[in-house]
């Protein structure tokens, strides 16, 4: 009979002791959910256990009688705790409701933190949740990063489903491996499947119109379709040699479709293309399809010529209305620049045209085997850009055949060569389709099944957003197609001034919705001299003074 | 009902009695708006400066928002060192005297007590304040184009509002102890961990990041002075008000029973 209560009673001591184990499991537990970050099984169940033994030993400790439950100050200090317990928990619901449906006023004069309507109804009806990656350390030291985060913040306030990341490209490299960031900064922007470079910080912060343009982008279901021309021997899209397999998976990455263009089946150019690519014709177009592809640039579209030399496209009455001709000689670069994988006919550039394609170029290089210059007269009313130039050095070989190649003052021409020029002028809008009644009826229907499964809706408002304003005719001319091909692909810049050019010409990069950047009001403050003193006086000396003085006096009274 | 009121009433004219009779209060005023009208002083020659730069570049720049938010800026750090010292006294010197028995066990409710002492030492707070918007005014009266008030009292209200949350919670500090130097030291240590809680929580970040942030009393204030007033702020600051004041009247009222 007096076993039993000893035992229980060192039991109960035992419990005594265990009992710190319960908050030492639940400390180890948050840690370990809050440093791994990962509310699995083991984070859970330690803090689980932890609770589990504080509420044992409270049960134990409630045995009636003597003990902790039994004094008077205990089940006060219960009650105290339970009722602390229950504010805590009211006051942190109360938070998460105010954080729920928090809601915003903003009172500065220019509504500087307040998004403009237009972001506003993008964000409120986005249709997936969008995130925005930023590879920076988030405690770098970049101006930029502040404002960033304020703009990203109002982004998230409007909408759940937008969300944004800063991430540190060091301490997370296979994340950053996995988007292919280039640079401290980069900013990204990510939708489902869907992952689309936005800009690098170090240079400009993350403006408003730049970010809901993108994001309306990214979550718009219609993709931009690249037509390549086929059938005069041009690259083919599949990979093959020579191919642009490559070429047609990082477009896809950026959002576009590259599908083959036979005009001479096809009457016109479809009116989904956001740009026609020619990529290294062997054979001459035919009359009709040089006659469609200058109907569609006389309509504001956008054309990617890339034309080897010793070829001849028969394309000099497109060109002409453009200015463009094509130089038969050879672009020969014999500097000490010349590659030697290549030889002397693979001209290297890194001198690049002030353009949206070359922008971000600085002076690294490109590689063009086998190029022809571009020489240019000038048209009014065509806007023209050198892309690609190459170094004084390099000429242009009227007899490439030669085995001694050599600048002949008479024959060939001094660099340096234009190889690639962007050209733009805006479409008259007075012929939109004059050279092509009759086939017009006649492609819709054609047309439309192609473009119908999908697309079909969305297409429509884009035509007639594009109706109201001026449209701009595009044209890039490059002097080789070989830079573009897999292989040559992937070398230094090669890749960036194709993709650079398709994204320029398919005006995808042009702010669809204009938002203006948020600006200060201009203040200034002008005191007069007297204003200036009656401050300087009245904060340095008069108020710091009564403050001392009114203590002097009433210690002086105290005593 | 009426009966509370006049409780509350009474504790606070006792207090800003206390307040307004101590040469010490005057002393810690003095020493405050000689650091206030210093950095005002700084702020706006930091802003002027900044004008003419822009004015070289030919950027806009509204002096008078950014000699706001200097200001502010600076108000909020100096006020972080401030108000523990304002508040490390409030219970501590009751229980220091041997009062906080009579307080205890006196038939006014304890969160009646507290409300009442909050109310003292606020009040002592905007008389230190107060008198900063006028040269704050002085100075936004040569703006051109002229300024609306609006943000400066917006931001002004933002720190009497952080001001009363730390107030409250440095009151329950107090409560606890004895000494009013601990009272002070621990409320400095409460307000610097919520200052500085929006760095720990970028760190962790995810949800229970952001919940953690939420609780930074710098987002909000920066936010009020920046001229944004979010609700859910303004709710944070009168849930830590109330918490504070819930919290000291547990502790007198746990006080009894321990005594007993």
């Amino acid at each position: 009979m007096k076993q039993i209560p000893t035992t229980w009673k060192s039991f109960k001591q035992s419990w005594q002791w265990l009992f710190w184990a319960g908050p030492v499991l639940v400390v180890i537990g948050l840690s370990a959910g809050a440093v791994s970050g990962n509310w699995g099984a083991v984070p859970v169940g330690l803090t689980i256990a932890g609770i589990v033994l504080i509420g044992v030993w409270l049960v134990l400790q409630s045995q009636p009688g003597s003990g902790f439950w039994g004094r008077r100050s205990t089940q006060a200090s219960t009650n105290a705790l339970l009722s602390t317990l229950a504010v805590v928990v009211i006051l942190g619901l109360i938070n998460f409701l105010g954080v729920r449906y928090a809601n915003q006023i903003d009172l500065t004069e220019n509504q500087l933190y307040t998004l403009a309507p237009q972001s506003q109804a993008i964000l409120r009806r986005l249709p997936q949740p969008v995130k925005v990656w930023v590879f920076m350390d988030p405690n770098s030291p970049n101006p930029n990063s502040g404002p960033t985060q304020a703009l990203l913040d109002q982004y998230k306030r409007q909408s759940r489903q937008f969300n944004f990341e800063l991430v540190d490209p060091q301490a997370q490299p296979g994340l950053a491996q996995s988007f292919g960031i280039q640079d401290v900064g980069d900013v990204y922007l990510e939708a489902g499947q869907k992952r689309q470079f936005l800009q690098n910080l170090k240079s400009e912060r993350l403006v408003e119109g730049r970010l809901t343009n993108a994001i309306e982008q990214i979550t718009s279901d219609r993709q931009a379709k690249i037509y390549f021309l086929q059938g005069h021997g041009e690259s083919p899209l599949e990979g093959s040699q020579g191919g642009l397999a490559q070429a047609k998976a990082l477009l896809q990455e950026k959002n576009f479709v590259s599908e083959p263009l036979n005009l001479v089946e096809q009457l016109t150019v479809p009116e989904d293309a956001a740009a026609v690519v020619v990529a290294g014709p062997k054979q001459a177009l035919f009359d009709k399809e040089v006659r469609e592809l200058n109907a569609y640039l006389q309509q504001g579209g956008s054309v990617l010529l890339m034309i080897d030399p010793n070829v001849d496209p028969k394309l000099d009455s497109l060109l002409k209305n453009w200015g463009v001709t094509l130089d038969n000689r050879l672009a020969i670069n014999a500097s000490a620049q010349q590659t030697v994988e290549f030889g002397p006919a693979a001209p290297v550039v890194n001198q690049y045209g002030d353009h949206p394609i070359t922008k971000d170029f600085g002076n690294r290089y490109s590689i063009y085997p086998i190029a022809r210059p571009i020489q240019m007269t000038p048209i009014p009313g065509v806007q023209e850009t050198p892309l690609l130039v190459t170094s004084p050095e390099s000429w242009a070989e009227s007899e490439p055949k030669n085995q001694n190649l050599e600048f002949n003052p008479g024959s060939d021409r001094q660099g340096p060569l234009m190889l690639g020029v962007a050209l733009s002028k805006t479409a008259q809008p007075t012929t939109p389709t004059q050279p092509s009644p009759s086939p017009s009826p006649v492609a819709s229907p054609s047309a439309s099944p192609i473009a119908s499964p999908s697309p079909s809706p969305s297409p429509s408002p884009t035509t007639s957003e594009a109706d109201k304003k001026p449209s701009e005719a595009r044209l890039v001319v490059v002097g080789n197609s070989r830079f573009a091909t897999d292989g040559l692909f992937g070398q230094q810049l090669n890749g960036d001034v194709f993709l650079n050019s398709v994204s320029w010409l398919s005006k995808r990069d042009d702010q669809v919705l204009s938002i203006r950047p948020k600006e200060d009001k201009n203040r200034r403050i002008t005191m007069t001299a007297q204003q200036a003193n009656l401050v300087g006086w009245l904060s340095l000396a008069i108020l710091p003074l009564l403050g001392f003085g009114a203590a002097g006096v009433m210690w002086w009274q105290r005593r | 009902m009426r009966v509370i009121l006049s409780n509350i009433v009474a504790i606070y004219r006792k207090e800003l009695q206390g307040y307004f009779a101590s040469p010490l209060a005057y002393a810690i005023a003095g020493i405050f708006w000689l650091l206030s009208g210093f950095f005002f002083v700084i702020a706006l020659q930091d802003t002027l400066q900044t004008a003419a730069a822009a004015d070289q570049i030919g950027q806009p720049f509204d002096a008078a928002y950014a000699l706001i938010q200097a200001f502010l800026g600076l108000m909020g750090v100096l006020s972080l060192f401030i108000l523990p010292i304002l508040s490390m006294g409030l219970y501590a010197e009751e229980r220091k005297r041997g009062t906080l028995e009579l307080l205890a066990t006196s038939p006014v409710t304890n969160w009646v007590v507290s409300l009442g002492k909050l109310l003292g030492v606020l009040t002592f707070f905007i008389t230190l304040v107060l008198p900063l918007l006028v040269y704050e005014a002085i100075t936004l009266s040569a703006a051109n184009p002229p300024v609306n008030p609006t943000l400066l009292l917006t931001g002004f209200g933002g720190l009497i509002l952080m001001a009363a949350a730390v107030l409250s919670l440095g009151m329950f500090l107090s409560s606890l102890t004895e000494s009013s130097i601990l009272a002070a030291v621990l409320t400095f240590a409460l307000v610097l961990f919520l200052w500085s809680i929006q760095a720990i929580a970028t760190g962790i970040g995810g949800p229970v990041g952001e919940a953690i942030g939420h609780l930074s009393l710098l987002k909000h204030y920066g936010d009020l002075v920046r001229g944004v007033v979010n609700t859910s702020g303004l709710i944070l600051f009168v849930s830590y008000i109330i918490l504070g004041l819930f919290l000291t009247a547990q502790s007198i009222e746990a006080l009894r029973f321990q005594r007993s």
